[in-house]
């Protein structure tokens, strides 16, 4: 698509939401549903529509853990940092899941197939020690659950 | 627009046909922790069998609080015996039905919730419900959420044309005599709050309804979104019509997209109705609301950092004054309540305020909600009058799980407290007994940690939650929880100094001055440890020493049998420490990242050491006796 393209779909996207209404949040929500990520160009319109400065929305998009500037992983493993996961091996996991993907919880692998994301407990604690596969609750999975887990997700990916 | 009268009947029909169905009526469970489990396939499993020609009828509900046992299903058969089961799974699903639809089927049965008992447990009688007076969850398991006219039928939106036979200062009156407080954990009189709002002369006036529940271990506000998303609702058109507030903002968090979808169909309906718009059933009354998304971030839980959320996109919470009732969103007098307080207005209204007032505490009166998890045996949601004790609702739950013992709770959040199981046994569910213990009893989420557990351990967690949620804004905070970070995470590693208490107790005493409590209240956990923990602590930071052999620092793993057992490890392993020299297995300590993946696969074969080794008796040395080698 040609920028100028891009721009009326990202206009369209976001043609409910009105300047000093409360409605940046949800702008920034819309682009995120459509592209998966909230590319730079977008937030240039949003901030047109909207009548604040760019960097206004770029303080607002990188101020929140689940907005994304750049394009996500195929596969995304929320890996859950909450209490009731820590008690039942949740540490554990997360230190599978880095060394067998070799990335940290935050990046993507290179090919941006598999990626780890600091997730934030939703209250499935019964699951702990859990991992969201692309928003999907797997668990409760030991530390050798999680080993075989992410190695299927490698095979598949 | 109908009145409420004339809603009243199609709502009362379409509850009939649950609360005394034709035939036999499954009614399935589908909220976030039934679906992890696996809710949504026995829902499509029983609609099939049910399209089917099976002989019943297939409804959704939202979460009965049985976390531990979803995926739950609830069967009412005709005449009126209903019995709810647990477990439920898809690939049971075809002959559990078979044998629930025609009696009791006792391989998944939790509890007769009416009806024959046929010799089996009434779900009253369980530990589980006995504890539990269920006003606020009135309708949480019992309707379908997506249903107003279930909502109706059971006398939803009836609370309100009560209410508006009051007038306004009179209603307010009534809350406040309630004792009725914020029940996100910041227990101010909603009462009060409201009159504030009332009280403000600016126009338009705006409610927010706090739905950014980010307490890791609560998920209470949660259950009533996915279950009964019109008592919130009905609660807010209830402070609508006593504050004067004509508009409703509901901040929800990102992490709960089937609240998300709830509450917005819920708020869909009652434009559809006639509750919400320019005249609230004929009342006079102008309301509507929206949801608010959330994007992930903890701070946005303090009001202050909502209102900014939405009105500037970062939400950094702000000094007060200027309070939400002068100046809120878009700068319009606002009134901020959590989604479980305006569930309670609904709640206390319905039952009356004088049962209400029947049960609870002097100051307390009425019911909370808690969610339990962590080391018990039973996960879930449950509602308790205020002053239960934790002993109490550990009882309720089945004990600490696996025999081992009780150790501390963390309760209420990052910010509210770790306290041992001495002090937090006896404790009273209410916000006072916490206080003076430097602590705060919180928004409902308290997480039971077991004897397996190491404290230094939950405070690394708990310092790299704060440092990565605090906004940034306030030197204390942001330096505060960073060098917390820091020093906990050596000391974890083995590596804590001597003066580390010190610089501690230095760090909590000028983080007090950050401008809002997550700056000032980041140190509750790491002060409890000191005050609760100390010689724990001390083992880490003195002894280099961990008593519970959770740090990965302080510890070492090492083959103890050479079985078959340990090949299987060694390619379990995702480091590739687990290596054969001259025909033995052994672990490379420098490869191995104690990840405990080879004790899954050869629990006997390998085992965890103490880094000294285990013959090493583990024995705080006292600070004096610590040198510097510089």
């Amino acid at each position: 698509m040609l920028d100028n393209e891009v721009t009326l779909e990202i206009q369209h996207l976001i043609r409910e939401f009105k300047p000093g209404d409360g409605d940046l949040l949800g702008a920034l929500h819309a682009i995120q549903h459509h592209y998966g990520y909230v590319p730079k160009m977008a937030m240039r319109v949003v901030a047109k529509q909207l009548r604040l400065s760019e960097a206004k929305v770029y303080g607002a998009a990188t101020f929140y853990s689940e907005f994304r500037l750049t394009p996500p992983p195929e596969t995304l493993i929320g890996w859950c940092s909450g209490p009731a996961c820590r008690l039942r091996g949740g540490e554990h996991v997360r230190q599978v899941l880095e060394a067998e993907l070799g990335i940290q919880v935050g990046e993507n692998t290179e090919d941006n197939r598999l990626g780890l994301h600091l997730a934030q407990c939703n209250g499935t604690c019964e699951h702990a020690a859990q991992v969201w596969v692309n928003g999907k609750v797997v668990g409760p999975l030991s530390a050798a659950d999680a080993v075989k887990l992410v190695r299927g997700l490698k095979e598949k990916a | 627009m109908p009145t409420y009268d004339e809603l009243r009947p199609a709502a009362a029909a379409a509850w009939k046909a649950v609360a005394d169905p034709p035939r036999p009526l499954f009614i399935v469970s589908v909220n976030t922790s039934s679906i992890a489990s696996g809710a949504a396939e026995t829902l499509a499993a029983l609609k099939a069998l049910s399209e089917g020609g099976a002989g019943f009828d297939v409804m959704q509900t939202g979460d009965t609080g049985f976390a531990w046992m979803e995926p739950v299903v609830q069967v009412t058969r005709p005449g009126g015996q209903s019995v709810l089961y647990g477990n439920v799974t898809a690939d049971k699903a075809a002959a559990f039905a078979g044998a629930a639809a025609k009696g009791i089927a006792r391989d998944h049965l939790i509890g007769v919730v009416s009806g024959a008992a046929d010799g089996v447990p009434a779900l009253a009688d369980l530990d589980w419900m006995k504890i539990q007076t269920r006003w606020i969850m009135h309708n949480c398991g019992v309707i379908d959420p997506d249903s107003i006219d279930h909502y109706i039928a059971r006398g939803g939106y009836g609370v309100y044309m009560d209410a508006v036979k009051l007038d306004r200062d009179e209603l307010i009156k009534v809350i406040t005599g309630s004792t009725l407080r914020g029940h996100s954990g910041s227990f101010f009189s909603t009462g009060t709050k409201w009159g504030f709002l009332k009280g403000a002369t600016a126009e338009p006036k705006y409610l927010v309804c706090n739905a950014d529940e980010g307490d890791p271990g609560g998920w209470v506000n949660r259950v009533l979104m996915e279950s009964d998303p019109h008592t919130i609702l009905e609660g807010m058109l209830i402070g609508a019509y006593a504050t004067g507030a004509t508009y409703g903002w509901i901040y929800l968090r990102d992490e709960y997209p089937l609240s998300i979808e709830r509450m917005n169909r819920a708020i869909e309906q009652c434009r559809e109705k006639g509750i919400f718009g320019d005249n609230a059933l004929g009342t006079g009354v102008k309301f509507d609301a929206e949801v608010v998304r959330g994007a992930g971030a903890y701070v946005c839980g303090d009001e202050t950092g909502l209102i900014a959320s939405v009105n500037d996109g970062r939400g950094m919470p702000k000094l007060k004054p200027p309070f939400p009732a002068q100046s809120g969103v878009l700068g319009k007098p606002t009134n901020v309540n959590n989604v479980e307080t305006y569930a309670s207005v609904t709640a206390l209204l319905r039952v009356s305020p004088e049962t209400f007032s029947t049960v609870g505490t002097e100051v307390n009166r009425g019911t909370k909600l808690f969610t339990v998890s962590g080391a018990v045996a039973q996960t879930g949601c449950l509602e308790v009058p205020f002053g239960t004790t934790v002993n109490a609702l550990l009882t309720a739950v089945g004990g600490i799980a696996q025999g081992r013992q009780f150790k501390a709770i963390q309760q209420g959040g990052p910010l509210s407290g770790l306290l041992p199981a001495a002090v937090a046994g006896d404790l009273p569910l209410e916000p006072e007994p916490f206080r003076p213990l430097g602590a705060g009893m919180g928004g409902g989420g308290i997480v039971f940690v077991d004897d397996t557990a190491c404290v230094v351990d939950l405070n690394v967690m708990t310092s790299w939650f704060l440092e990565a949620e605090s906004c940034a804004r306030c030197t204390t905070c942001r330096i505060g929880n960073q060098r917390m970070v820091e020093i906990l995470g050596r000391t974890s590693r083995g590596e804590g100094e001597a003066e580390d208490v010190e610089r501690i107790k230095s760090l909590a005493a000028s983080m007090q001055f950050s401008n809002c409590l997550h700056g000032s209240l980041s140190p509750t956990i790491i002060n409890h440890t000191l005050q609760f923990f100390r010689e724990e602590y001390d083992a880490h930071a003195l002894a280099h020493r961990c008593p519970a052999k959770a740090c990965a620092g302080l510890i070492r793993y090492r083959v103890a049998g050479q079985t078959a057992a340990v090949a299987e490890a060694a390619a379990i392993c995702p480091t590739g420490a687990i290596v054969q020299v001259g025909g033995q297995w052994q672990i490379d300590d420098a490869k191995c990242i104690r990840c405990t993946a080879c004790r899954d696969i050869a629990p006997a074969d390998i085992v965890v050491e103490d880094r000294y080794g285990d013959t090493v008796p583990l024995r705080v040395i006292a600070p004096a006796a610590v040198a510097r080698s510089g």
